[in-house]
């Protein structure tokens, strides 16, 4: 995972603002033919670029994209065209030497270059991406508050004796931390107290605390007896959490490599049901990991949309597949009133094929961290 | 048909040097025509796929010996009711068929048409490829069936639990292990196969893992390899020509309480599964970040080339190092762990697709050979707690044996064990 508060975010000089009030928008059209994608003109001023691309008749290519001269970066691209449609993306480019690329042509590269004076650039100063990043720390915030209160309720019910409100409540809490599990890790030991499972990394059973042993007490235990404190603990550290992610700071990289990260933590771990293997409540906290992810697709995509349609628009595609094979187990009010069959009923076939679906997700999610770069 | 007698081994044994045939009935030079012993100097005879390592030496070839290729591993348990003296015999055996195999030859050349043959026969044609036979003893094997409780060396024990491992009971321990090396992975295979065979009514597997792939470099005169990563591994690994870094913190000493041991290592195996799905989706600039070097070049992200000495202090303009806290080469160094090395022998596996995630369940099959096994698992607490490459790995099996040392000509396997 890439670090979420390190600032080590890669600075890709060429991308900014899509939408500036005080940008100029230049116009540049490409035609892929099965020789070449060359732009027209193939020179312009910085300043925001909106490029228009048809597929003449190409059957062999189907995509052109904005690369850096070092081909390294992918700016901004449109794939999926074939031979009659058209499509585009628009973004801020800075002077500098680029490179159209469309695979399959038999000429693949064509140069394009910027001149004049740079624009200013960065995620701070474009307002999507500046939105995205604001309404990031927000929603983590609400989280942790919500996790908080989430848990302190899971602990009076301990306290009160009620066990089978407590197994209700566990899995309702658990939510919360896993929608921004990426940012909690960054905090290596908070998360171990918080989260930490027998093996990962916890080897000495008697290290066991915060939510897995409660989980242990309560399911595979059958009791309250102890659970006290250890709830007690596990509210004091996510005050702890709450108070380090209320002065984190974000960027669109890392938000976005965090979303793939929340679903290969589903495809890693939740699938094969470790995580919560003794309440069995796996596929309420699985759906957090999604709702995680797809909460920072959600604040990316007015700035994706314009840069990277076709990234958006596979990644959209791939949420919905996910969604709908865990809605094949969806019941009312489910197991442990999770809203799902408990997981044990899964079989191993059955957590194949939504692994299946999951890994396609997180690959798709994957794309978005070099196109807000 | 019962298995193969010490005797039908013995009796089949020819010297070296001549080719000849199954059966009477394949000619040409076949697997020997370079299969001319070496002098007990540690160095290679031959080359290319003809070459070959001395079997007898201070030391058990397949240690240092420049890292073949192809892995054929096996942890093998004694059966209930087999002897000691079974036991001795069986070491006896696997040293003279051992031998012959790495000098390029079968285990047995001549077969009676109306007897099963006495080799396996599918490497038959094939040079031996580098092939060495390395064994050890688990734990296990001392605790009392065999009288060998007081042969047990102080050092020897199960690896205790280690963070981030989630150890398939599958995959754990065993009485003994052979690790067969070699460039062609049908020899490799061969040479555990037909000593799995010898043993038949001894001992059975525990578990086996193939390797198809080295992924450490053991001497400064081979490239290094890349692991499913996709990095460069073991730049910085023990090689043959550091003699004084191999007595300190691969070879055992006089130091150990067991005489036997002297001369010999600790092996200790993990099989490492990477989440490689997971992995090939991280932008590449996190990737170095998480090992610490550049992905192509393998240069330390502090720069330089490949063989650059990493600058664990050097900060970035924020302030940050630039080979990050967590970075697997920072943690693994021997400048973070107090000098401790550790000689590594790693090959790339895949046991086929993960049955419940539905991804290929493969990954790093890792050896290691140590002086002290304490090396290994202050090293181990460290990575499995702090390594930024968790988020990617699981330890899924797990092994260790006490390898003895090499024997000369005429001496076995387990001669000084049994003493």
């Amino acid at each position: 995972m890439t670090a979420l508060l390190a600032g080590v975010a890669v600075v890709v000089p060429a991308l900014g603002a899509p939408a500036g009030a005080d940008v100029r928008t230049t116009t540049v059209n490409i035609t892929l033919t099965p020789r070449t994608c060359a732009p027209k003109p193939a020179k312009v001023q910085a300043g925001q670029i909106q490029f228009n691309i048809k597929n003449k008749n190409a059957g062999a290519v189907s995509e052109a994209e904005l690369r850096t001269s070092d081909l390294s970066h992918i700016l901004g691209e449109q794939e999926n065209l074939t031979p009659g449609l058209s499509g585009g993306f628009a973004l801020v480019v800075q002077p500098g030497r680029y490179v159209i690329n469309c695979p399959g042509a038999a000429q693949q590269h064509a140069a394009f270059t910027v001149t004049g004076k740079s624009k200013a650039a960065g995620w701070k100063t474009n307002s999507s991406l500046a939105g995205a990043v604001s309404g990031y720390a927000t929603y983590v915030d609400q989280q942790v508050a919500d996790l908080v209160a989430s848990s302190q309720a899971l602990c009076a019910a301990i306290d009160a004796g009620n066990q089978a409100r407590a197994e209700a409540l566990y899995p309702q809490t658990r939510v919360y931390y896993e929608r921004i599990e990426p940012v909690a890790e960054v905090w290596g030991t908070l998360d171990t107290s918080i989260d930490g499972r027998i093996d990962n990394p916890v080897t000495n059973p008697a290290d066991l605390e915060g939510f897995h042993k409660i989980e242990e007490l309560l399911w595979a235990d059958d009791t309250l007896d102890g659970a006290s404190p250890y709830c007690g603990q596990l509210v004091q550290h996510e005050r702890q959490l709450g108070q380090l992610v209320s002065t984190a700071s974000y960027d669109p990289v890392t938000m976005a490599s965090g979303a793939t990260d929340l679903i290969n933590e589903a495809a890693t771990s939740k699938i094969t049901g470790e995580e919560e293997r003794y309440s069995n409540t796996d596929l309420i906290v699985f759906q957090a990991n999604v709702d995680g992810a797809t909460e920072v697709v959600d604040l990316l995509k007015p700035y994706l949309q314009r840069t990277s349609p076709s990234v958006v628009a596979q990644i959209t595609q791939r949420d919905q597949a996910v969604e709908h094979a865990l809605a094949q187990y969806r019941a009312t009010p489910g197991y442990d009133d999770t809203g799902y069959v408990e997981y044990s009923q899964v079989l191993d076939r059955q957590r194949k094929a939504l692994s299946a679906q999951v890994q396609a997700f997180a690959e798709a999610l994957s794309k978005m961290s070099g196109r807000v770069a | 048909m019962g298995p193969m007698s010490r005797r039908q081994l013995l009796g089949g044994m020819g010297l070296a040097g001549a080719a000849t045939a199954l059966g009477g009935t394949v000619g040409g030079a076949g697997p020997f025509a370079a299969a001319v012993a070496a002098a007990d100097s540690g160095t290679a005879s031959g080359a290319g796929a003809n070459r070959t390592y001395p079997f007898y030496g201070e030391h058990q070839a397949g240690i240092v010996t420049p890292a073949q290729d192809r892995l054929a591993f096996a942890s093998m348990n004694v059966l209930d009711g087999a002897s000691r003296g079974d036991l001795r015999d069986l070491l006896t055996d696997w040293t003279s068929a051992a031998e012959r195999m790495t000098r390029g030859r079968l285990v047995g050349d001549d077969s009676d048409l109306d007897d099963p043959p006495l080799d396996t026969g599918e490497a038959i044609g094939s040079p031996a490829g580098g092939l060495t036979v390395t064994i050890g003893y688990g734990p296990s094997l001392f605790d009392g069936r065999f009288g060998l409780g007081s042969k047990k060396p102080a050092l020897l024990a199960d690896l205790p639990p280690l963070p981030n491992e989630n150890l398939d009971p599958d995959y754990v321990g065993g009485d003994l292990c052979i690790q067969a090396c070699s460039d062609d992975p049908l020899v490799a295979f061969h040479a555990v196969r037909n000593l799995a065979r010898l043993g038949l009514g001894v001992v059975d597997y525990n578990w086996m893992e193939l390797g198809f792939g080295k992924t450490s470099s053991t001497s400064s005169a081979q490239a290094t390899p890349r692991n499913l990563l996709g990095f460069k591994d073991g730049t910085r690994n023990i090689k043959s020509q550091q003699t004084g870094l191999l007595d300190d913190y691969v070879w055992v000493g006089d130091e150990t309480d067991q005489a036997w041991m002297r001369g010999g290592s600790y092996l200790i195996a993990r099989r490492i599964q990477i989440f490689i799905e997971n992995w090939d989706r991280d932008d590449l600039g996190d990737q170095q970040n998480v090992i610490g070097r550049v992905k192509v070049s393998g240069a330390p992200l502090t720069g330089g080339g490949e063989f650059t000495a990493p600058n664990f202090t050097k900060k970035n303009g924020l302030g940050q190092p630039v080979i990050p806290a967590g970075a697997h080469i920072r943690l693994a160094s021997h400048e973070e762990n107090g000098g401790t090395r550790i000689l590594r022998r790693g090959y790339s596996f895949t046991d086929g697709i993960d049955p419940v995630r539905g991804t290929l369940l493969g990954g790093l099959f890792f050896i290691a050979f140590v002086k002290r096994p304490e090396q290994f698992v202050s090293l181990q607490q460290k990575l499995g707690t702090s390594d930024a490459l968790n988020e990617y790995i699981q330890h899924i099996g797990s092994g260790i044996f006490a390898v003895p040392p090499g024997i000369r000509r005429g001496q076995h396997w387990g001669d000084a064990l049994f003493a």
